[in-house]
């Protein structure tokens, strides 16, 4: 199989969206220790809050956990799709259970990537990178 | 004259269930049998009353043993205390995060002075094995840092289980009210006046507190 390659924009704007101030900074640091600059990160609590940032600022990727109270991640997935001018921005979907009935329905809601917490940077970036290699794949196949 | 039909009873059945049985009067019997099963049903609330008393019960006793330790302890607080607790672990993990983020500039410019000061030095130089521990301490530091990090993670998978038990609780009271108010109500031991529906844990404190919770 061949390597992935590193498909990482360093400027590439990233929402990240959970209601744990802790995991939020936690995956900022991550990002960060990826090479991504702080000012490219911003951050949500939840569901509601990350679709009001999203209808005013343009994001290359959102970031977002799966339990939420208000709006939860599959809802805000869901939301994204719906949305003209974010159908197709890249999701990837932290969760802290391995469960295949939410994997199952992240990916009937039209989920990018799927990451069980706790996650170090290396895997991080590994699912950054299969995003963005698959999407170029279906774009150059488009 | 016929013989009037009589049922193949159990001799052991109550003398008045037997006469209601061998009855021809349908009316009466129908308000015989609502009175026998009405007596049933207030029998199996006044029992599910007593347990849910006894419940409220162990739950005193059990508040009352850590009050005497001198921790405030009633069963509503406990979700409380673990809100404090979910609270107290993002602050210490938080406080982590604060140093490691501190130490990650300094760590980053130690491994970049190191490197610059290893480019320069002479084989010779007495400064170099410096340089060198510099940029293995910088190197070491940087990845011990970003561990601590990724340790964190334990606060946010510990606190969704705290937030979990804390709804459990949550729901436990708010059951418990409504398996004390129903009984009340069915064995006819109305609550001091009208128990409203449980929209929100603010109604059920309350209405506990009105059945004595």
């Amino acid at each position: 199989m061949r390597p992935v390659e590193n498909m990482l924009d360093k400027d590439m704007r990233i929402l990240v969206v959970d209601d744990f101030s802790t995991m939020r900074r936690i995956v900022r640091n991550l990002l960060i220790d990826l090479g991504v600059r702080p000012k490219s990160i911003q951050e949500a609590d939840d569901g509601n809050n990350a679709m009001a940032i999203l209808r005013n600022v343009r994001f290359d990727l959102v970031i977002t956990d799966w339990n939420m109270p208000n709006m939860s991640g599959i809802d805000l997935l869901r939301s994204i799709r719906e949305w003209d001018k974010t159908k197709t921005l890249p999701v990837l979907m932290v969760t802290a259970e391995n469960n295949r009935e939410q994997i199952i329905a992240a990916a009937q809601a039209g989920v990018n990537g799927f990451v069980v917490k706790p996650f170090s940077a290396a895997t991080l970036e590994q699912k950054i990178n299969r995003i963005f290699e698959r999407l170029a794949v279906s774009e150059a196949s488009a | 004259m016929s013989t009037p039909y009589r049922l193949g009873l159990d001799d052991d059945l109550p003398q008045a269930l037997r006469e209601l049985l061998d009855s021809t009067d349908g009316p009466a019997f129908e308000r015989a049998l609502d009175a026998i099963v009405h007596q049933r049903e207030r029998d199996v609330f006044r029992t599910l009353g007593q347990l849910a008393r006894d419940l409220h019960e162990t739950l005193r006793r059990f508040s009352a043993e850590f009050a005497r330790d001198g921790v405030a302890y009633v069963a509503a607080d406990a979700r409380q205390e673990l809100e404090a607790a979910l609270e107290m672990s993002a602050q210490a993990a938080n406080r982590s995060l604060d140093f490691a983020e501190r130490m990650r500039p300094d760590a980053d410019a130690l491994v970049q002075h190191a490197l610059a000061e290893l480019e320069r030095t002479a084989d010779d130089d007495p400064a170099l094995p410096l340089a060198r521990r510099a940029l293995e301490f910088g190197l070491a530091t940087r990845t011990a840092l970003a561990d601590m990090v990724l340790a964190q993670s334990w606060q946010d998978l510990s606190g969704r289980r705290i937030h979990k038990a804390a709804a459990f609780i949550g729901n436990v009271e708010s059951a418990l009210l409504e398996l004390v108010r129903l009984t009340g109500e069915l064995v006819g031991e109305e609550a001091h006046g009208t128990a409203p529906a449980v929209s929100s844990q603010a109604d059920a404190d309350r209405l506990l507190a009105e059945f004595g919770f």
